[in-house]
């Protein structure tokens, strides 16, 4: 299922539980593990922008170059090295390369040149990863948490076309032998159905909308999935039920959210989860 | 639609690009402030030029803090708006622009980039360093006080930016991963709260620092080099071990073993071999020139003495204009003319001495809490917007408290103003000494606001002490 993985590492953000939960990836799908260090190039930016006025173009370039290359090396010897170490014990291989830029966009560079099935990455709480990976990658991402219970919470709504979240968690649920649970989210501030091309339909009742997320149940029930309806906020219901169930992967599908013109808030759905969410979440595109 | 007329439209979709809301929003906001007090009413004992100047302070912090346009523009336009308006004569504007501290900051710009040209202030620095490196707590403490003790001879990110790489590679011989370290986390933060604490010591380290003086003699008040260093040393002095100690209750240093740590240092010394003999010229003149500084900037003046160490570097052939162009960043020099303009026309119009009168009204004539008030204000912002900048805005008013309430001279003002204003610990665009640093990825804004915010209430409270007790009770300034 999961045959090319990216495990791309940003120089914000370094954690194990990646490579950790990588582990169980190589053994149980015999995938490949491919780890890229960014150098995140706002960070560099960020810096210059200060600099600006204090110090003349060519001090600033020479200090870039130094923080570049001693990050490079940085990459080199600490952080390869010690992902290395971690996975040999594990009999692992790994391939590596460094990128310098911003963490989307390098993900979605190395995506036009290889074939990869699934993004594999850690998330650190404020580190301020720019989630436009979201939108961008049609691949699945894994955004991983240190968590170690067992069982899987697939996440299915009004506002998704439900098709590929199901049939992962099946697929996940049997590999990994972790109990499934089938959440189906009816969003009464969204009231209209996606169709499975992602497409939203009109508004309908909120009845209508509950009695198709009910059928919807009844068909996964009779495949023997546990499977339960709610009436909610995505974002909160998923966090919810993912407590209650203690879940430690959460599968989320491609919601069609629909922003309002009075709708400041700027973090995706996606992001929302992911950035309260104690535990690892899937991103199936 | 023509290549041409293509083209042009899409140069004018580049120029609107690089606008964000954020910088037209500043920018409408600041010409609006002054457009606003143009047409307001003149307040009771304030004159036309004051109220403008009022203006253009409140202008220049507005593009100060949001910079939609370079600090050393803002500092033009603080001095081209003034005889716009008809607050100041061209003449007067430009010719407070030429003072000697100008020539005092382009003079101490120089030798630095003699000593970074031949590799003194590595050499300074890694000696310092070897001191040090018996265990990562004295280590640390290594960096902060290297940090420190160059920044009373070199501009404090000047230094900031040559102890990264010497940092960075021995957190990298000790196998260092950047943000989950705490010794990654304190070695970067004691080369920027070092750098920070050190220029406070002399006239050098900071622009601020010659700015004040120049504003204070603007009022008749001189203070040589060595009076600077003997008011603000205790300061240095007790901050510098205060914030180490703070580092290390946030960030508690996990077991390193320094053994690595070592040997990147003495290798980078034998890498740096002997001084050679223009090196030792370097050094000479530079000793030179600080003795003078120390001993004879009352008679000589600053400047003359700073050109004159200049001057040898170029006799000797120790640098060549190509390194000064290298190194000489115009950008401070402009920036720095704005701000004495700015302080010089709160002064000349009254509006230093309007807004001291009001805040002595509204605050009362309580000393302390004056000196507590002028410390905060000034730490605050000094975080969030250039520090020159910071201490252009507040010197004037400072002064002009200082003038109106008794128990505080104007020295005692400004020099509260000038040393709050060299701490900005808690955000990454407070000092290019933050900035640096935190490029290194070994830290991340929410440690350096964690820190920052402790070690400021922590030195806020040390200069107040030091304020009290030694420049009121000893010094008696």
């Amino acid at each position: 299922m999961f045959d090319n993985v990216l495990i791309p590492i940003s120089s914000e953000f370094y954690s194990r539980d990646v490579l950790k939960q990588s582990i169980s990836l190589v053994h149980t799908l015999k995938s490949k593990i491919h780890v890229m260090y960014i150098i995140e190039k706002k960070t560099l930016m960020k810096s210059e922008e200060r600099m600006d006025s204090y110090r003349t173009s060519y001090e600033t370039n020479v200090l870039q170059q130094a923080v570049v290359d001693d990050q490079k090396q940085m990459a080199d010897t600490v952080v390869f090295e010690d992902a290395k170490q971690f996975l040999s014990k594990h009999n692992i291989l790994v391939e590596e390369n460094i990128v310098e830029g911003e963490f989307s966009d390098a993900i979605a560079d190395e995506l036009q040149k290889h074939d990869y099935d699934l993004i594999l990455m850690g998330f650190g709480k404020r580190c301020s990863l720019r989630y436009r990976l979201f939108y961008q990658c049609n691949i699945p991402i894994w955004v991983v948490s240190g968590s170690e219970k067992r069982s899987i919470l697939a996440v299915c709504s009004n506002l998704a076309p439900n098709q590929k979240v199901p049939e992962i968690s099946k697929q996940l649920s049997q590999m990994f032998n972790w109990p499934l649970h089938l959440l189906y989210v009816v969003d009464p501030k969204d009231p209209v159905h996606v169709d499975r091309y992602g497409k939203r339909s009109a508004k309908q009742s909120l009845d209508g909308l509950i009695a198709e997320g009910s059928s919807f149940i009844k068909e996964q029930q009779k495949q023997g999935i546990q499977a339960s309806i709610v009436v909610g906020s995505l974002e909160k219901e998923t966090l919810k039920a993912a407590e209650s169930h203690a879940a430690n992967l959460i599968i989320v599908g491609r919601e069609q959210k629909h922003h309002s013109l009075f709708d400041f808030s700027s973090k995706s759905t996606k992001r929302k989860i992911a950035e309260n969410c104690k535990y690892s979440v899937l991103f199936v595109n | 639609m023509d290549e041409q007329t293509s083209r042009k439209t899409s140069g004018v979709a580049t120029v609107i690009s690089q606008f964000t809301p954020r910088s037209v929003a500043s920018l409408a906001l600041a010409f609006l402030v002054v457009l606003i007090f143009y047409f307001l009413p003149t307040p009771e004992g304030l004159t036309f030029a004051g109220k403008m100047m009022i203006s253009i302070l409140l202008m220049g912090a507005i593009l100060w803090i949001a910079e939609p346009i370079p600090l050393a523009i803002t500092g033009l336009l603080i001095m081209i708006i003034q005889p716009l308006f008809g607050i100041r004569e061209i003449n007067d504007v430009f010719a407070s622009f030429g003072n000697q501290a100008v020539f005092f900051l382009i003079g101490a710009f120089i030798l630095a980039t003699a000593l970074e040209k031949h590799g003194i202030h590595r050499r300074i620095a890694l000696r310092f360093l070897s001191f040090f490196g018996n265990n990562p707590k004295s280590f640390t403490f290594g960096i902060m006080a290297s940090c420190a003790f160059l920044s009373f001879l070199m501009p404090e990110h000047g230094v900031a930016a040559f102890f990264l790489p010497i940092a960075t590679s021995i957190l990298i011989a000790t196998k260092i991963i950047p943000r989950q370290s705490n010794f990654g986390k304190v070695s970067m933060l004691s080369i920027a709260y070092g750098c920070s604490i050190g220029s406070l010591g002399t006239l050098i380290g900071g622009a601020r620092n010659p700015l004040t003086i120049e504003i204070l003699a603007e009022q008749g008040i001189t203070v040589t080099f060595f009076d600077w260093m003997v008011i603000a040393m205790p300061v240095v002095f007790l901050c510098l071990p205060v914030v180490w100690f703070i580092l290390q209750f946030v960030f508690p240093i996990e077991p390193v073993d320094i053994t690595w740590a070592k040997h990147a240092i003495d290798e980078q010394v034998q890498e740096t071999g002997k001084l050679r003999q223009q090196g030792i010229l370097v050094v000479a003149i530079f000793l030179m020139t600080v003795s003078l500084w120390v001993f004879f900037s009352h008679v000589i003046g600053l400047a003359v003495i700073a050109l004159l160490g200049c001057i040898l570097l170029f006799v000797t052939r120790t640098i060549s204009w190509k390194d000064v162009e290298q190194h000489l960043p115009w950008g401070i020099i402009l920036l720095y003319g704005g701000a004495i303009t700015l302080g010089v026309g709160m002064s000349q119009t009254g509006a230093g001495a309007w807004i001291a009168q009001l805040v002595v009204n509204t605050v009362g004539d309580h000393a302390l809490l004056v000196i507590f008030v002028l410390i905060l204000v000034t730490v605050l912002l000094t975080n969030t917007m250039s520090n020159i900048g910071a201490v252009a805005i507040l010197l004037p008013i400072a002064f002009g408290i200082a003038t109106e309430l008794p128990g505080i001279s104007p020295l005692f003002g400004s020099m509260i103003v000038a040393l709050s204003g060299g701490l900005a610990f808690m955000l990454v665009i407070a000092t290019p000494g933050n900035a640096i640093t935190y490029s290194s990825g070994y830290f991340s804004t929410r440690d350096l606001l964690k820190a920052g915010s402790l070690a400021n209430a922590v030195c806020i409270a040390i200069i107040f002490v030091v304020a009290w007790l030694y420049w009121g009770g000893v010094l008696h300034i």
